[in-house]
């Protein structure tokens, strides 16, 4: 027993020195910079380039004029909403519409809030590359698609073609779509973003047939040309959550058009830091967050120096969310 | 999954059947017909909805709308308050860890690191430790890694002090092993997706609740090794320690905990290899989410940093096992002899090396070095660069390579998976669920049969028939493609020293890349949804089955294998009647250790292109749709029992035989 415990002192020892060593030095190291009333402000960056571009330049322009510490969050998308009501993020600056939590969290907890726009709009939609769409002129529209179901076949797909899938975290009804229509297509999940790009991208490379669930803005859609096959119109009552089953008829109209949202917890909300009054007023253009995204996924620049180059070239525009 | 509930009867006797009662081929009648029935009735009588439950989803999502109202509310319980203390207690903990790495500054941290090692490792151990830092620092990763260290160091140290205690429990008694091997395998099959949510609710995001998720998936390994390391001690060896009047203490700590040594290590070495894999999916609901963070969120953005994240975390994975196992060696009871004059330089030298830490701290706070290295200049961009060209040729249809894959990976869809697939699915369901029972009973006997089918069952009533009926399809090749590669592998890495050496390195990375690392290339390569979620599952699978079969076969007693070789057994009967027949329960714990790894992959088999149970799991975290994730989940676990009754049958199967 005694040459147990020396051993375990033996190791004990170098603990208590490192542990020592930590204290005496500890005190020293922490001075925070900037400083102002602003304090630290935490944003939630989610796994699509987009997110990345809004939530860099906001940090920037927090950091540059503003004096905030800004801390970047990874949460993925439906427990943000939890991080936010306990405070633990302050902002998710592109909401596509999660209607369960924010009818949890918003309407009934008030612990999240709306706040307002981020003046990008979502656009989901079937896309064809543009190569196809001038080999087949009528898949401009669904109704084109019929009876030429089976160009689009894959190993997975058996005798019918393949509709390739979105992101299963992305707002989808196309299984119920297809089946509304009417088309000789099986819908094939290839699961995660990163994995659906992979998969039409070679086929593009290819110059083959594919037909996808896809939307806009996305970095890479400056880089391959793409076109949308029009679905039928929306018609009132026409739905989109096709997890509610029914008739599948009812879901037999276009994904809706997203106004994406801008959502802050509450308790930064009512903070009254300057980052508030700026990050309310914060909002751009598809446009915008397409360049920096571009710049961030499509040549890997870091999103820091992404978000500084775009500053420096659009002045105005930043002003205008200072004022 | 009771494994080595009894040793009794170890003889591997087969009696004696007549041909047509051998029960492979009763097995391969009752497959034919079935797929017969499958010809007969292609996608007739699928599962009757008369016979579905449809209500459970939203009850469980009822549950957790109750739960986030109660966590919510003006006046939360008393037990949010301590779980909220708790939650912010683990993550303190974690944030000791990272700040002291920070407070040390890097070239302190880097001096403390390779010093600590040197003292109780040796030499090797601290070019190990010097090893990972450097490259850490050359990646531009190092406050990521620091991170990352610091939530599995944590989640090491508190799985180990939870699952070894109870692992020696389940050693010594065989109830509550019985009763606790379904709770383990729960927590193992159990996709962290489905209940990262309710996790959120309970205790916040942040360091705290990626904790619990790890140890929630790495706490079993531990249990599991522990219990069978305790089993493992010669009955004969015990009963001696009791003939002596050694108390149940004394026979513990003095007879089973030293002869279950090696178990005990590899129990050490496991549970830091899982917690690493949960890195990336801790990540999503982490606020400092380290190198995790950077594999998720890279693959959109920049898939070269993902995958260097991918391999930092690898580097941080072998160089913790090699600098532990080092230390581990050295402190072995069978090395001590310690003398008064040994014992004071040891002393000296722990001296030594604390002041050496000291200054260096002090001379790096002298000099300014900063909590993090930073200025790594040009080699991460260099790193990545290398990286993306590699990516970018695996990513370009027209080179030999692609056309060689994708011509594998094509075929084996349309003339295996897609086909087997079919079968899976669209064979009606009553004939498909007789059929996997009457396979259950042959194979295993009654007992196995019966919960075969109440699991599959379950998984009809539930409503996953055919989710879960495609993946049990996936999951059945995976399991075979594991077993076929592990089983020869696990045997010539026990028998042949260089073998083991060479291969550990590369069981060490495919067990901790994180899988979406290594799916990117398989995703461009094998361009069919099916294929990389199959490859995945095996190349996650067979390290482990590899591991426990060398494992078991290293493990028979010395003196066992001395005694054939003098009756003149060759090394192949050696291998065959003596060593594979002994390592039995270690093999047994290898296939279902394999099924349940098999089945821990198959949600990331959903993220990229399985489909089946994983995408519903993989969905219903993303889309906050807690019910259906719940339900799916539930399903995978129950064609995990099920797997594992027909697997595990035989062996009984055998015994009864043999009594």
């Amino acid at each position: 027993m005694s040459k147990y415990l020396t051993r375990r002192r033996r190791l004990l020892l170098p603990l208590f020195a490192l542990a020592l060593a930590a204290i005496a030095f500890a005190g020293v190291s922490s001075a925070t910079a900037g400083g102002k009333s602003c304090g630290t402000v935490t944003l939630n960056e989610q796994a699509w380039a987009g997110s990345t571009a809004n939530t860099y330049v906001a940090k920037y322009v927090l950091e540059h004029n503003l004096g905030c510490k800004v801390n970047v969050t990874q949460i993925t998308e439906v427990p943000v909403y939890q991080a936010m009501a306990d405070g633990k993020t302050d902002a998710v600056l592109e909401d596509w519409g999660h209607v369960t939590q924010q009818k949890q969290y918003v309407a009934k907890q008030k612990t999240v809030v709306a706040e307002g726009v981020n003046g990008v709009i979502g656009v989901i939609g079937w896309y064809i590359p543009d190569y196809l769409m001038k080999q087949y002129p009528q898949f401009k529209t669904w109704r084109g698609l019929k009876g030429k179901e089976t160009i689009f076949k894959s190993p997975e797909s058996g005798s019918q073609g393949m509709f390739l899938g979105g992101d299963p975290s992305y707002q989808q009804k196309d299984r119920t779509l297809i089946k509304a229509l009417g088309l000789n297509l099986k819908f094939v999940s290839v699961g995660a973003e990163a994995a659906q790009v992979a998969r039409w991208t070679q086929l593009y490379k290819q110059h083959k047939p594919v037909l996808f669930y896809w939307y806009d803005p996305q970095y890479l859609n400056a880089q391959y040309k793409l076109d949308q096959v029009k679905l039928p119109p929306r018609f009132p009552g026409c739905q989109d959550d096709e997890s509610k089953g029914g008739n599948p008829k009812k879901y037999a109209c276009a994904y809706p058009t997203y106004i994406l949202q801008k959502f802050f917890s509450k308790k930064f909300a009512t903070s009254g830091s300057p980052a508030v009054k700026f990050l309310k007023k914060w909002k751009w253009s598809n446009t915008d967050q397409n360049v920096v995204a571009g710049m961030i996924a499509g040549q890997h620049m870091d999103p820091d120096k992404a978000a500084e180059k775009w500053v420096k070239a659009n002045q105005a525009k930043v002003k205008a969310w200072l004022r | 999954m009771a494994v080595a509930a009894e040793r009794v009867g170890r003889v591997a006797y087969q009696p004696v059947r007549a041909w047509w009662r051998n029960r492979y081929l009763l097995s391969g009648l009752v497959i034919a017909g079935m797929v017969i029935a499958y010809q007969v009735w292609p996608n007739g009588y699928p599962w009757p909805s008369a016979l579905t439950w449809n209500s459970l989803p939203g009850y469980l999502d009822n549950f957790q709308t109750w739960l986030s109202d109660q966590q919510g509310s003006a006046d939360p319980s008393v037990i949010f308050t301590i779980l909220n203390g708790i939650s912010t207690g683990l993550g303190d903990f974690v944030s000791a860890i990272a700040s002291l790495c920070h407070d040390l500054t890097w070239v302190g941290t880097f001096a403390a690191g390779v010093l600590v090692a040197l003292r109780f490792g040796g030499v090797r151990a601290s070019l190990w430790v010097a090893g990972a830092f450097a490259s850490f620092a050359a990646m531009g990763l190092w406050d990521e890694a620091v991170q990352t260290f610091a939530l599995v160091a944590a989640s090491v140290i508190l799985s180990l002090a939870v699952g070894m205690p109870l692992g020696i429990v389940a050693g010594r008694s065989d109830r509550f092993l019985r009763a606790i091997t379904p709770v383990l395998d729960a927590m193992q099959i159990i996709p962290a997706f489905a209940y990262l949510m309710p996790v959120v609710i309970l205790l916040s995001v942040g360091p705290g609740a990626a904790v619990v998720t790890t140890m929630i998936y790495s706490v079993p390994v531990a249990i599991r090794i522990t219990a069978l390391g305790i089993r493992g001690v010669p009955g004969n060896t015990v009963e001696a320690a009791q003939a002596l009047g050694s108390t149940r203490r004394q026979i513990l700590v003095k007879v089973q905990i030293p002869l279950a040594r090696k178990l005990l290590l590899l129990a050490v070495n496991q549970t830091i290899l899982f917690a690493l894999s949960m890195v990336v999916i801790a990540a999503l609901i982490n606020t400092d989410p380290g190198l995790g963070g950077l594999v998720t969120n890279g693959l959109n953005t920049n898939p070269a940093l993902a995958i260097l994240a991918g391999f930092a975390i690898v580097i941080m994975a072998i160089s913790i096992d090699r600098s532990t196992e080092a230390m581990a060696e050295r402190t072995d009871p069978a090395r001590a002899h310690v003398t008064e004059a040994k014992r004071r330089r040891l002393w000296l030298e722990t001296g030594a090396t604390a002041v050496a830490i000291g200054l260096t701290v002090g001379i790096a706070y002298s000099l300014g070095a900063g909590a993090v290295f930073v200025n790594a200049g040009n080699a991460p961009a260099w790193m990545q660069e290398k990286i993306q060209d590699a990516l970018n040729y695996v990513e370009d249809p027209s080179t030999w390579l692609f056309s060689v894959t994708s011509w594998i990976g094509n075929h084996l869809v349309e003339y295996g998976l897609q086909p087997l697939l079919n079968f899976f699915t669209g064979t009606p369901s009553p004939v498909m669920l007789g059929g996997l029972t009457l396979i259950a009973f042959l194979l295993s006997g009654w007992r196995p049969a019966v919960t075969t089918f109440a699991m599959l069952g379950v998984i009809g009533v539930i409503g996953e028939w055919s989710n879960g009926m495609n993946t049990a399809s996936q999951v059945v090749v995976a399991l075979v493609l594991t077993m076929l590669l592990a089983f020869p592998l696990g045997i010539w890495v026990a028998e042949s020293k260089r073998a083991s050496a060479a291969i550990r390195p590369v069981l060490d990375v495919l067990q901790t890349l994180p899988q979406l690392v290594y799916l990117i290339p398989f995703i461009y390569l094998f361009p069919v949804s099916i294929v990389p979620g199959i490859v995945a599952a095996v190349l996650y699978a067979a390290p482990v089955v590899i591991r426990l079969v060398s494992a078991g076969i290293r493990d028979v007693p010395a003196n066992t294998v001395e005694a054939a070789e003098s009756f003149g057994a060759t090394r192949a009967q050696l291998l065959l009647k003596v060593k594979i027949p002994l390592a039995q329960d270690a093999i047994m714990l290898g296939v279902n250790q394999g099924i349940i790894m098999v089945l821990a992959v198959v949600v990331i088999g959903g993220l990229v292109g399985s489909g089946g149970l994983g995408y519903e799991v993989a969905y219903g975290l993303q889309q906050g749709k807690f019910g259906p994730g719940v339900v799916a989940s539930i399903a995978i676990l129950a064609l995990g029992i099920a797997l594992d009754r027909v697997t595990r049958g035989n062996r009984q199967a055998r015994l009864e035989g043999s009594r």
